[in-house]
């Protein structure tokens, strides 16, 4: 029952949403969301290549990106 | 009926609002936002935002709240000492607050949740960096849902940065008149047709503007089909929303101002002079805050953030604000603050009743207004009256260092040097007459090999 209160909850928090995401931005990401994440694995992937033939740079390239501003 | 004291900029997002009591501000959570609250807080999230100085920070407090059918929790946040917007940044203030932006949402995306919004209101300028100021910014991240704040976040950041960049630097004040940010189709007409050829602004300028005319009047649930946006995908968009952002460049170069000190009539003594007498009077007034009018690069702001006060630093000139701001950004400078704008037409109070967005003058007092090598330029090439001009400078601040530049100077003979000269007051006996009428003159020094004046004035 307190399950489905909570899945009842998640869904009424679904609704919470007060800016207009406006239809043609929507649609659009939509539109190239598969061009992005191809675009976001080759780049992934171009950088592990990368990290290969440089070695020196492995450490500062790994490190956390949370420690970037700290 | 609004909750007293609720700030008059705080009432779009249910999920809480901002109200000021005893002249303490806080932050009402409400109810509808527990969850999201609780997520921010339990995943870490919070935490790692506040610590590399992306969020701002607050402590939980037992007031009441000022709406208590609604409140979860009320939460005192940190202060932010001046609160400024976009269109009184320079680009790369407003570039680095759409990093600070885009950063923040692939740290929530880790953490399982996402930015609701990308308003550039929600950040301020804070001890030098740009932050979050709107803790109630998130939600959880949703699996296959788009980003719901991509259309502000180009209108708010994308659009002005991509029209400074690539047309003119003072398109940036486009953002006043549209206080939604600068519409795609709009930003997408005055973009040189170049742009067009660049992957990024292409699609997230060009294409944008043409799917928002395309799906007008399509319902989203419609016209989706039941299509979905894997989080690579997401991850990709922010990310190319990032290269996008980073590729946009201005130097500033070639303007009025920026090269000011290098042009001026100042003799090395009489400057040197200048700066001493600013520092001597700064010391005995020990004032929490001071606004630099006509600021330049920041030369004698520096004076005042270097005791401590906290210093607003205003200059016409965009590319001598963006100067200013690179210097406050490599030196970590933590309590000095450029911003763009014109005091002939400073910024109004805007937005829903006029009481979104405040006016110049109603984020004072200052302890201290500077107004150094400025007055000439609003008496003359503005034609304010002394009278004015003392008025508006009273209503800014308590206490005045003010510069007087005689007609006889060579910087005054070129503001009168394509006009005739209508300005039979403009001297110096009448300047402290007038002057008088809302000031105390406290002190007064004619700077050392040169015919300018330096005033200190408390207002009466």
């Amino acid at each position: 029952m307190f399950h489905l209160a909570g899945v009842l909850l998640s869904i009424l928090g679904d609704k919470q949403a007060y800016l207009d995401p406006g239809s043609g931005s929507f649609l659009l990401q939509l539109l190239i969301a598969g061009l992005l994440g191809t675009a976001l694995v080759l780049r992934t992937q171009w950088s592990k290549i990368k990290k290969l033939f440089t070695r020196k740079n492995v450490k500062e390239e790994t490190e956390d990106e949370d420690n970037d501003e700290a | 009926m609004k909750p007293s004291g609720q700030l008059g900029a705080s009432f779009r997002d249910p999920s809480g609002f901002l109200f000021v009591r005893d002249g303490t501000l806080y932050r009402q959570v409400n109810r509808v936002y527990a969850e999201n609250y609780a997520r921010l807080i339990e995943s870490d999230l919070y935490e790692k935002l506040v610590k590399t100085r992306l969020l701002i920070p607050h402590t939980e407090v037992d007031v009441k709240p000022a709406d208590p059918d609604l409140a979860f929790k009320i939460l005192q946040p940190e202060r932010v000492p001046f609160i400024s917007y976009p269109y009184e940044w320079s680009f790369g203030q407003l570039k680095d607050a759409a990093l600070a932006t885009l950063s923040i949402q692939k740290r929530a995306l880790k953490a399982g949740m996402s930015l609701k919004d990308s308003s550039a209101y929600n950040i301020q300028f804070y001890r030098g960096k740009p932050i979050l100021v709107d803790t109630l910014s998130f939600e959880a991240y949703r699996e296959g849902e788009p980003w719901v704040a991509y259309r502000q976040f180009c209108q708010h950041f994308l659009a002005p940065l991509a029209l400074m960049a690539s047309r003119d630097v003072r398109l940036g004040q486009l953002l006043r008149v549209y206080i939604d940010g600068i519409p795609l189709d709009l930003a997408s007409k005055l973009l040189p047709n170049r742009t067009r050829w660049k992957l990024g602004l292409s699609s997230h300028i060009h294409l944008h503007a043409r799917a928002q005319a395309r799906y007008a009047d399509v319902t989203v649930s419609e016209a989706r089909r039941g299509r979905k946006m894997s989080k690579q995908a997401l991850l990709g968009l922010i990310e190319s929303l990032e290269a996008t952002v980073l590729g946009l460049k201005w130097e500033p170069v070639g303007t009025e101002w920026a090269e000011y000190y290098d042009s001026t009539n100042y003799t090395e003594a009489a400057f040197d002079n200048k700066k001493e007498l600013i520092s001597e009077w700064l010391e005995g007034l020990q004032a929490k805050t001071v606004w630099d009018l006509g600021a330049n690069t920041g030369v004698f702001s520096r004076q005042a953030a270097g005791r401590g006060a906290y210093t607003v630093a205003f200059d016409i000139d965009p590319a001598a604000v963006e100067q200013n701001y690179r210097r406050v950004k490599k030196d970590k400078e933590q309590n000095l603050l450029p911003l763009v704008l014109d005091l002939t037409n400073p910024s109004p109070f805007l937005g829903w009743a006029n009481r979104e967005r405040d006016s110049l003058a109603g984020r004072g007092p200052a302890d201290v207004v500077l107004a150094l090598a400025l007055i000439h330029h609003l008496a003359i090439s503005n034609n304010v009256p002394f009278d004015r001009l003392s008025d508006f400078l009273a209503e800014l601040g308590k206490w005045l260092i003010v510069e007087f530049v005689p007609k006889a100077d060579s910087q005054v003979q070129k503001l009168l040097k394509s006009r005739e000269d209508i300005f039979i007051e403009y001297q110096r006996e009448a300047f402290e007459r007038i002057l008088a009428k809302r000031y105390i003159i406290r002190k007064s020094c004619q700077i050392r090999t040169s015919e300018r004046w330096l005033y200190l004035m408390e207002r009466r």
